[in-house]
């Protein structure tokens, strides 16, 4: 009796927290159709072409409507598709894109300094490459992010391959990983005021 | 504490030696106190009476038993659980069509500006996120900054994102567009200006040092020459420039420099929190108040003044004296150096000598007898050390003086030798926009032309006269007499709603401008934001006026410094003008200036001669900026600053540290910042001294009728050791009646009881005890000290007789846990230096704006529930006649062994490997285990939701860096953690290591006197080091053995070992005590220290 009165609580509290209700990999419809299998895959472009904060600030950022029209002020630049964007830039108004990694409030998350210690986008964001619209991969727990924190190691990879998708290590990466933990200084931080202020 | 009169004489009697105490209530053993120091509380309201069986009845929580919450905790445990069923909205990313170049989202950047206050100007940095400014810093490029900003600067942000700031012109009671204001007033034919020659046109605004207004009103006078202009601000006084004009045959500004003056002598001068310039002067002050060693000398700091201000706090010596005695120990202090022999200056008539001391005599004939000791004590030790160092010392008089007081002391620093090198005059930096104005009409003489009907269009740029004019003046029913009034305010205040225009103005952080320090020296303000509402500054009203409707402000401004760049390519000079924040070569032209001794020897024959004559000389002038001749009233009987009789008082407007005249009574910060001496927070009090207060029957939180000349004035009274007796004190800028929420209903209105011929001070008040009682704020007697070792403190001579006089208080102590585990790398810590501490409280604002501290109201303070991370402990020392006092900057002290972990059932605090004890909030269950355990009792708790309903604009104030706190959970400083994983992450990411004194806290920043220093214990900068290794340093309850990070360094203070007998009690250099009740080094199991070497033994040459 004990036990149903406890465990089907619990039970019924972990099931609507799993990845699979909580919609932790629901495809996000966005206001524009952005295709990242094409522009990334296709074309081969780069991760901070568009995301060109990454490097220098907390935030990845979603690009600015300009940065859209660099290329397709050129090409496509009549698509339907690309109506949304023109109006945005033209009444200078955001296409307001919809989040898809949301992360509390009280957690300051910094993409810089990740980037820079060779953490690769796809080691958070899975393969971007492979999407039609870009759903969350991992769970974004705390449990998640202290796995990785108590052994960076694991994750790192050179820093001329953290926009890599589908990057494997061509030696062992527990060989590789503990070099790149030494070049990069890379220690493990689990204090609390590492991430909430 | 009732018939706590009765026990004034005796409890003050029995108070000798080093014995510290924090209020009233606990030198008499008042019972109330003593059950509210007992638990940490404050009094529950509307118990301030009664017998303690009531308060602890109080105590019991009713309502909800053990059971019923319980009970309640288990329905909301199980809905807590579906809540999770429910998936939180999906957020929006907004990014920018077109992204500035130089914006790097989620990143700060700093612009130069600059604050203006009553015309000067002090440079700032402000931190933009996005283009929100969020945080104001000093700029350590200008020269009345150096890096620290005030209170009333690190306030500004919360007024710029002010909900209650007015948004939209209107006239009369209709909204009405800046486009039809431009109809009306501008020249033909754009609009309607006014009559031939602007006769009837009266402009009104605060005295001002700007050169493009200067220029613009230059013009205006070009276009409407028959155009009146008024300078006023209520706090600026006209008897500087007269003391000026009467020595030199000029105005003049003189210029301090307090970095090398041995011996500062202060009459009613707050120089170090009150006046312009007051930043820098505290800095240059206390870089000589550094005693790194025994060896190393301190200036000495000699102040005379009535009411207690943070000056008169940290003075070596302070002579209680009510304002109007001021002249008195001014001209006595003449006499007295003009009796040396020798004295005479070259050029000085040779009567001279006998004038000062016939003047002294006249003085000294109607001074008060019980202050005749004391001052004798202090003036022949302020005279005897003045002589000693001669060029090497400042003479400094406060605003409210009148002319007489202000001539001397410039009488006094050529006597000395100081002008030339403690003391340079300058052109004042307001003379500019004087001049440009023509003939200044003061305040009093517009009144008479209002009420002439002489004025047809008056235009209130940025004042409140109705609310802040001397009331005698009545502004509001002269006001009434002009045809069209214009108001630019930020706010609909008390003058909006008594004119037909209302336009709002800009926000400093909204406009272009430009404004000079005292020094002369030119900052440009520049906007950190779009103005938020459809303002207007007083600079494009002008414009307006003139007809410039094509030009931008920026325009005109840039026209005024490219004829004034010289012949250089502009845009450089343009470039470094912003990013400096300080335009290099703007000081004022300086001016070499000798004393007409006749015209000194000729008021001193007035100060002298008959009644008439010495009150002429005597009463302070009105609060016009500008002009001293008119407006001077020949004083009512009682007028004459003469000895008050028995029931006679004398009553002082004191600028109020934290809404200054009144103009910052909406900012909840400043509100709520506690007054540095009396720890008032949301109100003003008529202040009293305890013997005062003994005399007349009163206590603190009764209520009295004030009167002052046929005026009345209900207040509440607070009771503050130190004030001078027999005086009042009564801050100004309370009571407000504007359209302002916040500052409406707070306090009681001193301008209603102040008029123009007695605006600073006056005697025959009189105080009439009312039944009633009114719960005052104030923090003071929250957290009793118990006698224990807190605040340490020595003389300069006991510290060198025992330099190791803190020694018990630092080093290893036995503590049953183990230490914990350091990473190596860096270990943050940090170093006040008591010395230093002027108790100013700009710190507490900073640590407030940086951190997101929400305010909790006057009730919330009077539960104890204010948020402040950061708090100045202000204990007093000594005699509650003549109190030393110490001011203690209180915050989390980063215990390496700390008691609030061991407590916490949830692992809330805990350790980090760089030493800052963590608070992570979304642990917190709110026990509040941790907040009893903390012995330095510095957590504070939300209580309620302090940040719902926050209004739009006040998020924007918020700094993004930092979590806004919810209901239930403890918070308390970090150590600005956010600061320091910003500079690691940005050094990581440029693959660094962190610099020695890259990461500043918030209160190290705004400190003008570097009391505080912060760094890391593995790679300190310079200064750390040093503190670090300082025989001062100690940790608060040593023995407890928590280990904190905070050094102290103890007080030292510099008293004269020479005529000690005779002077007052000095701060810190009373015997030592023998009772447990001490916290002094004597109770410490310290010896008391041998005497003390005489002058020039142990004193290195060049210091006092």
């Amino acid at each position: 009796m004990g036990i149903v009165v406890l465990g089907v609580p619990l039970l019924l509290m972990a099931w609507v927290r799993s990845p699979q209700i909580a919609g932790q990999r629901d495809p996000i419809a966005q206001p524009v159709a952005f295709d990242h299998r094409h522009h990334v895959a296709d074309d081969g472009i780069d991760c901070r072409y568009c995301h060109d904060l990454v490097d220098r600030s907390p935030y990845a950022g979603v690009p600015p409507t300009e940065r859209c029209l660099n290329c397709h002020s050129q090409i496509w630049s009549t698509s339907p598709e690309l109506a949304r964007v023109w109006t945005s830039y033209v009444t200078d108004t955001p296409v307001p894109w919809r989040r898809v990694h949301q992360l509390p409030d009280f957690v300051y998350f910094d993409h810089a300094v990740h980037v820079g210690k060779g953490i690769g986008c796809e080691t958070c964001h899975g393969r971007v490459d492979r999407m039609a619209r870009v759903y969350q991969v991992a769970p974004l727990t705390m449990g998640w992010c202290l796995d990785c924190h108590r052994h960076p190691e694991r994750h790192l990879r050179p820093l001329a391959e953290v926009t890599t998708m589908g990057w494997r290590p061509a030696r062992p990466q527990s060989e590789l990983g503990a070099e790149l933990a030494r070049r990069y200084e890379v220690r493990s931080i689990t204090n609390c005021t590492a991430c909430h202020r | 504490m009732g018939g706590a009169g009765e026990d004034w004489a005796g409890a003050l009697a029995r108070v000798e030696g080093r014995a510290y105490w924090r209020a009233v209530g606990e030198l008499l053993g008042d019972p109330a106190f003593a059950l509210a120091s007992a638990r940490e509380r404050p009094l529950l309201d509307g118990d301030d009476g009664g017998d303690p069986a009531s308060h602890a009845a109080a105590l019991v929580p009713g309502g909800l038993s053990r059971r019923d919450f319980l009970r309640l905790m288990g329905a909301s445990l199980a809905l807590a659980g579906a809540g999770g069923c429910l998936e939180p909205p999906r957020e929006r990313i907004l990014p920018y069509t077109r992204r500035p170049q130089d914006v790097t989202p989620g990143g700060a950047r700093w612009y130069a500006t600059a604050f203006p206050l009553d015309g000067y100007g002090t440079g700032l940095l402000v931190e933009s996120h996005e283009g929100r400014p969020t945080k104001v810093e000093g700029n350590p490029l200008h020269p009345a900054s150096l890096g620290a900003a005030g209170a009333y600067e690190q306030a500004s942000v919360l007024q710029l994102y002010d909900p209650q700031r007015a948004r939209t012109p209107r006239r009369t009671r209709g909204a009405a567009a800046w486009a039809a204001f431009v109809r009306e007033f501008a020249p033909a034919p754009v609009g309607g200006g006014f009559a031939a020659g602007g006769a009837g046109l009266h402009l009104l605004l605060e005295p001002t040092s700007s050169p493009l207004t200067a220029s613009l009103l230059g013009r205006l006078r070009a276009a409407y020459p028959r155009a009146g202009v008024t300078f006023y601000a209520p706090l600026a006084s006209a008897a500087p420039d007269d003391a000026t004009r009467l020595l030199f045959g000029r105005p003049a500004q003189p210029q301090y420099d307090f970095s090398t003056a041995a011996v500062v002598v202060a009459l009613d001068a707050d120089f170090l929190s009150g006046m312009p310039f007051h930043l820098r002067y505290a800095h240059d002050w206390a870089a000589r108040r550094r005693p790194a060693s025994p060896g190393s000398g301190m200036s000495r700091l000699y102040a005379a003044e009535g009411a207690f201000t943070p000056t008169g706090a940290v003075a070596d010596h302070r002579l209680r004296v009510r304002p109007s005695r001021i002249a008195g120990v001014a001209v006595a202090l003449l006499a007295e150096l003009l009796r040396e022999p020798g004295a005479l200056p070259a050029g000085a008539p040779a009567d001279l000598a006998a004038a000062a001391a016939r003047a002294r005599a006249a003085l000294d004939a109607g001074g008060a007898a019980q202050d005749d000791a004391a001052a004798r004590g202090w003036l022949s030790g302020v005279a005897h050390d003045l002589l000693r160092t001669p060029g090497r010392s400042i003479v400094i008089v406060g605003e409210r003086q009148p002319a007489v007081v202000h001539a001397i002391a410039h009488a006094l620093n050529a006597l000395l030798g100081n002008v030339g090198r403690t003391v340079r005059y300058t052109v004042p930096p307001l003379a500019e926009a004087l001049e440009a104005a023509g003939p200044p009409v003061p305040l009093p003489a517009l009144v008479e032309r209002l009420r002439a009907g002489a004025v047809d269009t008056l235009f209130i740029l940025e004042a409140n006269p109705v609310y802040d004019a001397p009331a005698d003046l009545d502004f509001r029913s002269a006001l009434g007499r002009v045809r069209r009034s214009v108001c630019l305010g930020l706010y609909e205040n008390e003058t909006a709603a008594a004119c037909d225009w209302f336009v709002p103005t800009l926000h400093y952080l909204e406009r272009w401008g430009d404004v000079r320090a005292w020094d002369g020296t030119a900052s440009v303000i520049q906007p950190l934001i779009r103005p938020l509402y459809d303002g207007r500054s007083a600079d494009d009203v002008l414009a307006a006026l003139l007809g410039l409707t094509g030009a931008r402000t920026y325009d005109l401004l840039r026209e005024i410094w490219r004829k004034r760049a010289g012949p250089a390519d502009f845009e450089p000079f343009w470039e470094d003008a912003l990013r400096r924040g300080a335009i290099a070569g703007t000081e004022a032209a300086p001016l070499d200036l000798r004393p007409a001794w006749g015209a000194l020897a000729a008021l001193l024959a007035r100060v002298a001669g008959d009644r008439r004559a010495r009150a002429a000389a005597l009463t302070p002038g009105p609060p016009v900026g500008s002009d001293g001749t008119t407006g001077r009233g020949e004083p009512e009987d009682g007028g004459e600053p003469r000895a008050p009789a028995a029931a006679d008082l004398e009553l002082v407007f004191v600028r109020d540290a934290s809404v200054y005249d009144g103009r910052f009574a909406n900012n909840a910060w400043l509100q709520e910042l506690p007054d540095p001496l009396t720890k008032l927070t949301w109100d003003n009090a008529a202040v009293v001294s305890p013997r005062t207060a003994a005399r007349l029957g009163l206590e603190a939180g009764r209520l009295v009728r004030l009167g002052l000349r046929g005026r009345e004035l209900i207040a509440p009274v607070f009771v503050l050791p130190g004030q001078a007796d027999g005086l009042v004190a009564l801050a100004l800028g309370y009571g407000r009646e504007g359209a302002e929420a916040v500052a409406r209903g707070v306090g009681l209105n001193a301008y209603r009881l102040r008029t123009s011929d007695a605006p600073y001070f006056a005697a025959g008040a009189t105080l009439e005890p009312l039944p009633g009682r009114y719960p005052l704020a104030t923090t003071q007697a929250h957290w009793t000290m118990a006698g224990r070792p807190i605040v340490l403190s020595a003389t300069l001579a006991e510290y060198r007789a025992d330099p190791e006089f803190t020694a018990p208080h630092r080093g290893p102590v036995t503590a049953l846990y183990d230490p914990f585990g350091y990473e190596r790398g860096d270990q943050w810590t940090m170093a006040i230096d008591l010395t230093a501490c002027i108790g100013c409280g700009a710190c507490v604002v900073a640590c407030q704006a940086e951190n997101n501290s929400p305010v909790v109201g006057k009730e919330g303070v009077r539960k104890s529930r204010e948020m402040h991370w950061l708090r100045i402990d202000r204990y007093f020392l000594g005699s509650a006649d003549e109190p030393g006092v110490a001011f203690q900057p209180m915050l989390c002290q980063h215990c390496e062994k700390a008691p609030c972990e061991y407590v916490c059932p949830v692992n809330a605090t805990v350790h980090s490997p760089d030493g800052l004890n963590e608070m992570v909030y979304n642990r917190c269950i709110g026990t509040r285990f941790c907040s009893n355990n903390c012995p330095y009792k510095v957590r504070r708790f939300n209580w309620l939701d302090y940040n719902a309903d926050k209004a739009e604009t006040l998020e924007m104030a918020m700094n993004p860096d930092v979590t806004v706190r919810a209901r239930g959970v403890m918070e308390k400083c970090t150590f600005c953690v956010q600061r320091i994983r910003r500079a690691q992450q940005a050094a990581a990411v440029e693959g660094r290591a962190l610099r020695p004194g890259e990461v500043r806290t918030a209160c190290q920043q705004a400190c003008p006197t570097q009391a505080i220093w912060f760094g890391s214990d593995t790679a300190p900068d310079e200064e750390l080091a040093r503190r670090l290794r300082d025989p001062r340093r100690y940790a608060v309850l040593h023995e407890l053995g928590t280990r904190p990070r905070v050094h102290y360094l103890a007080r030292i203070t510099n008293p004269s070992d020479a005529g000690e007998a005779a002077a007052p009690a000095p701060a810190g250099g009373q015997p030592l005590p023998a009772g447990p009740g001490s916290a002094g080094p004597g109770s410490a199991g310290q010896p008391p220290p041998s005497p003390p070497p005489r002058p020039g033994a142990g004193q290195r040459a060049g210091e006092a």
